[in-house]
Formats: C-alpha cells, sequence, structure tokens
C-alpha cells in the first residue's frame, strides 16, 4: 500500500522527467508573472496613496473590482484577444508560457496595487509629518514613503506568488494544460483527477505545498535580515 | 513572522494527517481476464468480481449501438472564420503541412497496428479496435521543417485521458521531428476551440457534430484521401452501474431498454452534460418520450434522478461511484480509472 504521502516523497527522488518539467513549468509562469505583477503594481499602489486627486476613490474602487476579477473570465477575455481568429492572433501565443503570463499579471497586478495601497494609506500621514519636519520636498518625501513600504512588499510578493501558483482557471483556458509545454501543477492536479488517479493528484499537492513552503521560508528569513 | 512560519507547517501537517487518514483505501487492481468477443454483444460476465475499491461496473456492452467510432479531420486554412464579433477573419494561421503528415501517419499501417494493440498488455483488453475500412495512407511523410514542426491537436479527453495519444504519439515525434501539441475537451469543445483557429487537426468522436463542422467548411480533403472526415478507429461505450444493479439493466434486451429501465425507476444517473461525443451518444439512447436533448432545461424535470454534471469522463466517473448511479463511458476511460483506484505499479 503506497500513500499518497510516500508516492510524493519517490516521485521527487525519482527525479520523474514529467514531474520537473511540471516544477520547471510552473516556476518559469509564477516567478516572471509575480514579478512583473510587483514591478508593475508597487509604485501604482503607493502611488495611489500618495497623491490625492479628483476620482481616486473612483480609481481605488474600481482596482478593488479587479481584485475579484474571477479568474476563468481573465482567461475567458485573453483567449478570446489572442485565439486563432482574435485581434491578437499575429502574435501566435495562443497556449504558450508568455499568454499564461499576461493572463496572471491582469490578475495579479491589481492585488499588488491594492495591497500596497492600502498599507501606505495607512502609514502616509505618519510620513509627510516626518517629512515636513526634515524639510523634504514632494520627491523625497514619496520615496521615503517607498522604503517605509519595502517591508509589505515581500509580503505583498508572496500574495502575489500563491494567487500564481495556485490559479488554475485562467491558466488551464490560455495555456490548454500542453504536456511538456503548458502544463502547471494545478492543470496536472486536475488532469490526474479527471483520470480518476487521485493518489498521484494530491501528491503533486503536496509537492506544490512543499515548494510554497520552501519560498515562505526563504522571504522570511531575507526579511528577517531586513529589518534587523 | 514567526508564526508565518508556524502557520505553514501546521498547513503542512495538516495536509499529511489528511492524507494518512484518506490513503487506507487501496485495494488490488483487477485484471479483468475476458478478450472482447468481436461480434456477438456480450454482457459482462458474472466471475468478474469488480475491485473492492471500485463498485462501479460495467453492466452493459457491445451492442451495436454502443459504437463509439473517432474520427480524424484536417482543419481547412481558408475556412470561413470568423472573430467574436462575427467579422470574417482570413489570415488564421494553420499548420497544413504537419497536420497532413500527422493524419497520414496516424492513418498508415504501422500507427493502426500500433493503436489496435494499445492497452491489451496493461488492461488485458483492447481498448480500441480499427475499423474494416479505415482509410490506409501509404503517402509519404515529410520530415518536420522550422515551419511546420509544431502541430497543434485538438482531441476529446477520452482518447487522452485512456493514454493512447501518449502512446502513439512519440513514435511520430522520434522519427519526422515534429512536436505534437495536444489540447484536450469534451467534443463539442474541441471542435470549437478548431473553429476558433486555435488547432490544425481534430481526432474526436460525435458524427453529427463533425459533420457540422465538414458542411460548414472548416475541414477539406487531403491529397490522396477520398473525405473530409476519417474514421478510423472505434472501441464501444459501456454502461456501467453499481454491481448490484437495481434497475436490472444486465437482464435488458437491448441498450435502449436498458435506460428506459434507468428512467422508469429514476435510479441515479449522471450524464456528462458537456456536449460531448459520449454525451451526445447518452441523449440518443434515452426513450424519445423524455425529450432528454443536450441542453439543461430539458432535464429540468428529472433532477431527482438525472445528474447533469457538466465535467469530464473521469469526474464523472467518481461521481457514479459516490451515488451509486449509472453512467454511460467509454470503456478505455473506465477501464483507466478502474485500474487507477487500485494499487498502482
Amino acid at each position: 500500500m503506497r500513500t499518497a504521502l510516500e508516492q510524493a516523497v519517490q516521485l521527487v527522488l525519482s527525479g520523474d522527467y514529467q514531474l520537473i518539467n511540471i516544477i520547471s513549468v510552473t516556476l518559469q509562469m509564477s516567478i516572471p508573472s509575480s514579478v512583473i505583477s510587483l514591478i508593475l503594481g508597487v509604485p501604482l499602489g503607493v502611488l495611489l496613496a500618495f497623491c490625492s486627486f479628483r476620482g481616486k476613490g473612483a480609481l481605488v474602487i474600481l482596482n478593488r473590482t479587479l481584485m475579484g476579477l474571477p479568474p476563468v473570465v481573465c482567461g475567458l477575455l485573453c483567449y478570446m484577444l489572442f485565439s486563432g481568429v482574435g485581434p491578437f492572433r499575429h502574435f501566435r501565443l495562443m497556449y504558450t508560457i508568455p499568454l499564461m503570463i499576461i493572463a496572471q499579471v491582469i490578475l495579479i497586478t491589481p492585488i499588488v496595487i491594492g495591497n500596497m495601497e492600502s498599507f501606505a494609506q495607512r502609514i502616509t500621514p505618519a510620513v509627510r509629518e516626518t517629512a515636513r519636519g526634515l524639510g523634504l520636498g514632494r520627491g523625497r518625501t514619496f520615496l521615503l514613503l517607498v522604503s517605509e513600504t519595502r517591508y509589505q512588499v515581500f509580503s505583498t510578493y508572496l500574495l502575489g506568488f500563491a494567487r500564481s501558483i495556485a490559479e488554475v482557471g485562467a491558466v488551464s483556458m490560455v495555456g490548454g494544460a500542453i504536456a511538456y509545454k503548458t502544463n502547471v501543477m494545478t492543470t496536472a492536479i486536475m488532469n490526474y483527477t479527471n483520470r480518476g488517479d487521485f493518489t498521484l493528484g494530491v501528491a503533486l499537492g503536496v509537492i506544490l505545498l512543499a515548494m510554497s513552503l520552501v519560498l515562505n521560508l526563504t522571504v522570511s528569513l531575507i526579511q528577517g535580515r531586513l529589518s534587523r | 513572522m514567526k508564526h508565518k512560519k508556524l502557520i505553514s507547517l501546521l498547513l503542512a501537517l495538516t495536509m499529511v494527517l489528511a492524507l494518512a487518514a484518506c490513503s487506507n483505501t487501496d485495494e488490488p487492481a483487477e485484471t479483468p481476464a475476458e478478450t472482447p468477443a468481436e461480434t456477438t454483444p456480450v454482457e459482462t460476465p458474472a466471475e468478474t468480481t469488480p475491485a473492492e475499491g471500485v463498485d462501479l461496473t460495467i453492466l452493459y456492452e457491445q451492442d451495436d449501438s454502443m459504437l463509439n467510432t473517432y474520427s480524424l479531420l484536417a482543419v481547412n486554412p481558408d475556412a470561413p472564420f470568423v472573430d467574436a464579433d462575427g467579422n470574417a477573419v482570413s489570415d488564421v494561421y494553420i499548420n497544413v503541412e504537419g497536420a497532413a503528415a500527422l493524419i497520414n501517419w496516424m492513418l498508415s499501417q504501422e500507427a493502426l497496428d500500433l493503436a489496435a494493440n494499445y492497452g491489451y498488455e496493461e488492461y488485458g483488453e483492447y481498448l480500441f479496435y480499427v475499423l474494416d475500412d479505415a482509410p490506409v495512407s501509404t503517402a509519404e511523410i515529410p520530415a518536420a521543417t522550422e515551419d511546420t514542426a509544431t502541430i497543434r491537436m485538438s482531441t476529446t479527453t477520452s482518447v487522452n485521458d485512456s493514454g493512447l495519444l501518449g502512446y502513439l504519439l512519440p513514435f511520430f515525434e522520434d522519427e519526422y521531428g515534429y512536436t505534437v501539441e495536444v489540447t484536450s475537451a469534451g467534443t463539442g469543445a474541441a471542435i470549437a476551440n478548431a473553429t476558433y483557429g486555435n488547432a490544425d487537426l481534430l481526432l474526436v468522436h460525435s458524427k453529427s457534430q463533425e459533420e457540422n463542422f465538414v458542411a460548414g467548411g472548416y475541414s477539406y480533403v487531403l491529397d490522396g484521401l477520398d473525405a473530409e472526415r476519417l474514421p478510423f478507429l472505434y472501441n464501444y461505450f459501456v454502461l456501467c452501474g453499481p454491481s448490484d444493479d437495481p434497475a436490472g439493466v444486465k437482464e435488458a434486451a437491448s441498450v435502449t431498454d436498458a435506460f428506459a429501465l434507468i428512467a422508469e425507476g429514476e435510479y441515479p444517473f449522471v450524464s456528462r452534460g458537456d456536449a460531448s461525443g459520449t454525451h451526445t451518444k447518452e441523449i440518443s439512447l434515452w426513450p424519445a418520450e423524455l425529450g432528454i436533448t443536450t441542453e439543461a432545461d430539458s432535464v429540468a424535470d428529472y433532477t431527482g434522478w438525472y445528474n447533469y454534471s457538466n465535467a469530464g469522463m473521469g469526474v464523472c466517473l467518481t461521481m457514479a461511484e459516490e451515488l451509486h448511479a449509472y453512467i454511460l463511458s467509454d470503456k478505455a476511460t473506465y477501464l483507466t480509472f478502474r485500474a487507477n483506484n487500485g494499487v498502482m505499479e
């Protein structure tokens, strides 16, 4: 009798080619999509908190709505744009990792913006106070605010990465779960479940969780170093 | 930060405990010894005792109306493609040479022999048979070039889940240097995918939907072959259900009688509900007066026993197992499903 856990351990130890490929595709998708979202979202989020202008409230609400964008809707949108008859068909991105990254960036960026905005909003008055005391200009006040949010950036990144690695609706739609090309952990688990192979599905789930644990520990360590 | 670590660890621990608790049900896989009879309709013999892990049993099979024919169709590069707003789109990229190469290979004697023998070693039964009148191609297959190397095949979950393509395609890929990208969905979705210009060829199993695809101008006749739709493999759908068979379908004279018995007694039934080939076949087997179609509305009155699930074959089999329900499945997926619930070697 083999439990799913034993199977997970055995799969990892045996260096199964397909498993390594699935993990590699997952990382090739998750790392760029979460990093790009972070690069786009952090400045936008902090800026949104820092500036005050007409219609800011509406923007915040719009962003919060996008935070709840269902992945399948995002997947469908990308599918229609990039499919063989869609307006962006010439890029030939259908069923490729870059399109999966695009779909995920659309999903994750609002989450990063929202997360940074609500954090920066809270500390902005104190930072302004300090900046006024030091006689800093507007630009340097903004930089000060950015540097004050650096601790939050880590947990925001983890949130984005978690969303990216766990997401299945959009990536299965635009990626097509093609073996050795666009099959990631979550779509592979779906495939195994479809075949009634729950043990292997759960084994992959354990590996997915372990990857997340390793990343969390790493980031926690870096975060700890930085805050010292 | 400390408690973040703790939470992660706790989560992992909970998962492990849950696994330990639920993975004690593995049972040895049963190897059916019976070889399929070629012509006479047979029912599953009584000595086939199901594995303890799986109660779902084949109750009715190999009736002529349970034939399940798989066809190949090349996607026409000059098809009347339209975008989401219905505007004509002319320059849709289709890998014409690659699709032709793969179709000619699939219809070569070599590939047909491979397909015919697939699964016998693992399951003790043939999963696919070659049609007597399958078109056989002797065309020369060109090696892949940079432009033609990637072939996009849209197929059904049953072909993919049974492992047939995973077994066949490497022979083709290794010899000629192509890469075949397989996406799988129910036949309805697989065909829709091709009409959106996302596939170079189709391997599907729903005659009426294939004929609509051809009639719409989406397929074309390849050089050396004489039709758009190229039926080449077949197997049988099987009616599965709880081993104690409360509706008594085992004794039914025909499969339509068997379905009538299920409807009469309102025994739970799981339907794919996804416009797949299996779903299309299933609705053709119900008594006409029930008025069951592929639309969900048509079964609104039968929700007490008819489960319109909108899911893949494997998921539906699992559901049928849980609900002690009857279900129509292609044989290949059912055998894979049963094998995977036993101990995997």
